[in-house]
């Protein structure tokens, strides 16, 4: 097989509603995408030889369920930063011949669940979260809150430009029938919302819901059998920043994340100019501008400007979560992204498709960041 | 502390706040430096470079040789966050609150709070020294931070 043959395909996308379901578990969650998954590859469960999945408690009982013995199995915590570690591992085991056909397949009851992220059973980084409680520091929201407060005293960066983030992935979801939050919002009532952690409001924080998202990835050759139009992964790297990670980093992961993103782009042999929409994990918003500085859309420093005029909605120059993303379709830890990135490329996405797509970039900015370009060139 | 209701709280003590968890052997020298009013850190013997919190080997060497050692106070505020959702029932009456993330002249860094200083004139870059404060109730002594009377740099 040449390169291209080679390079790793998503050939079905998959997911469940986004709601509060207390009547599923994360396994019922995970099949139900699953199957939505296979139906729209045309495969069945039977053609799963490989089966990787996230935040699904157990592989054994998920297997059990679907009634298949995959050659390959492997299971991951549910953090965010593990779908893009997924779809990396999955391509990877893809191209060393231990799988033909992949499942990766995740399930998050954490709605139903009554899953905190601050609090008691906060335990975001480390263990050592609980050394932290008497002085009231807990949640991922303020880590970001922090990082965020930081970047506007180096930067000048100011809230009215942070606000055209949530603004933007509002529009966005207003346009996707699947999304949780569909009411578009303007300025001032992003600066009426209330502070949970200062200076994040409450349109900076992603929405916590029951949900299920499933992805079906083979080799390209295979890919171009199949029903749908084959979305290839053009390029992805992978890079970590854990060292003193109970704290925040302080240049803002840019390090990694320049890294990561020369490396996509140097691979793939395209440039930022070629991208046509971005899928940027969005915990939080700041997520976003450290993104943007951090890959290279943007100078450093400079996320507030480049945003502040529309860039990143749909009609701008980078399209971003053009599905609502975390802020406003549903809190699926970077899933749901990944199936968007799909469906922009097979032109699927209706009212808000990005019109003729060819490159989508799919980053993660956290202790481990990701970068996935995906394309529909057969090239 | 808030001062809001005495008569409400001299009624119904005030739910408690979470305290440092008394089964972590590897930070008891921590914590009973502060109750002494010493900043003392676990030290690697072979680098040199201290730690917080602790840990069998050095994240820097690896070495497992190790002491605690008192340590200069000083730091630098490199940010801060406001709490308007109190995540235990223990801050309901101190919201809005809020916590400091301190880089000590050795880089170790601390998340904590800062005494005598609202709000408003925290400011990003702050010289700040360690000072102890006691939980009333408890044998707990928690490490705050207060602004460096000489902080000019």
């Amino acid at each position: 097989m040449n390169a291209s043959q080679l390079r790793a395909s998503v050939v079905g996308v998959g997911n469940t509603r986004y709601a509060t379901m207390p009547e599923l578990d994360a396994y019922d969650l995970g099949l139900w995408a699953l199957k939505d998954a296979l139906e729209d590859a045309g495969l069945d469960f039977s053609d799963i030889d490989g089966l990787i999945l996230n935040r699904i408690p157990d592989y054994q009982r998920f297997a059990e369920l679907c009634g298949i013995n995959p050659a390959y199995t492997l299971t991951t915590p549910g953090h965010g930063r593990f779908s893009g570690i997924c779809i990396q591992t999955a391509a990877a085991v893809l191209q060393a011949g231990l799988a033909k056909t992949v499942a990766l397949v995740y399930g998050n009851n954490g709605k139903s669940a009554g899953a905190r992220y601050g609090g008691e059973s906060d335990n975001y980084g480390s263990g050592g979260a609980g050394l932290w409680f008497p002085y009231g520091m807990t949640s991922p929201g303020a880590f970001h809150a922090l990082m965020w407060q930081r970047h506007m005293a180096m930067y000048g960066t100011r809230p009215e430009q942070l606000a055209k983030v949530s603004m933007a992935f509002r529009h966005h979801a207003s346009l996707n029938p699947q999304a949780v939050m569909r009411k578009t919002f303007d300025l001032d009532a992003y600066l009426e919302a209330r502070f949970i952690c200062e200076p994040l409001r409450l349109l900076d924080y992603c929405l916590i819901n029951d949900g299920g998202v499933a992805m079906i990835m083979t080799l390209a050759d295979r890919a171009r059998d199949l029903r749908q139009t084959p979305v290839h992964l053009a390029a992805f790297a992978q890079r970590s920043q854990f060292v003193d990670s109970t704290f925040p980093p302080e240049d803002f992961w840019r390090e990694p994340m320049a890294q990561a993103g020369a490396e996509t782009f140097a691979k793939a042999g395209i440039s930022h100019a070629d991208v046509d929409a971005l899928m940027v994990y969005d915990n939080f918003s700041p997520t976003v501008m450290f993104s943007l500085e951090g890959f290279g859309y943007c100078p450093v420093g400079e996320s507030g400007s480049f945003v502040q005029d529309g860039r990143l909605k749909l009609g701008g120059q980078f399209p971003t979560n053009t599905s609502g993303g975390h802020l406003s379709e549903s809190y699926m830890q970077g899933w749901g992204l990944n199936v968007e990135a799909v469906r922009q490329l097979r032109g699927n996405c209706g009212e808000r498709q990005v019109p003729g797509a060819e490159f989508v970039h799919y980053m993660a900015a956290a202790p481990v960041i990701s970068s996935i370009l995906y394309t529909n060139h057969e090239q | 502390m808030n001062n809001k209701d005495t008569t409400l709280a001299e009624s119904k003590p005030a739910p408690a706040k979470p305290l440092p968890s008394a089964d972590d052997p590897f930070n008891a020298r921590f914590w009973d430096g502060l109750r002494q009013g010493r900043l003392m850190l676990q030290t690697c013997m072979d680098c040199h470079v201290p730690r917080f919190p602790a840990s069998r080997h050095c994240p820097h060497c690896h070495s497992e040789l190790c002491d605690w050692l008192a340590v200069d106070g000083h730091g630098v505020l490199e940010s801060f966050c406001t709490f308007h959702k109190a995540y235990w029932p223990g801050f309901a009456a101190d919201v809005p609150y809020s916590v400091v993330q301190v880089r000590m002249t050795n880089g170790v860094r601390f998340y904590s709070n800062l005494v005598g200083v609202d709000t408003p004139d925290i400011q990003i870059g702050m010289q700040v020294q360690a000072v102890f404060e006691r939980v009333e109730g408890s044998d707990v002594t928690l490490l705050k931070f207060k602004p460096n009377a000489q902080g000019a740099t």
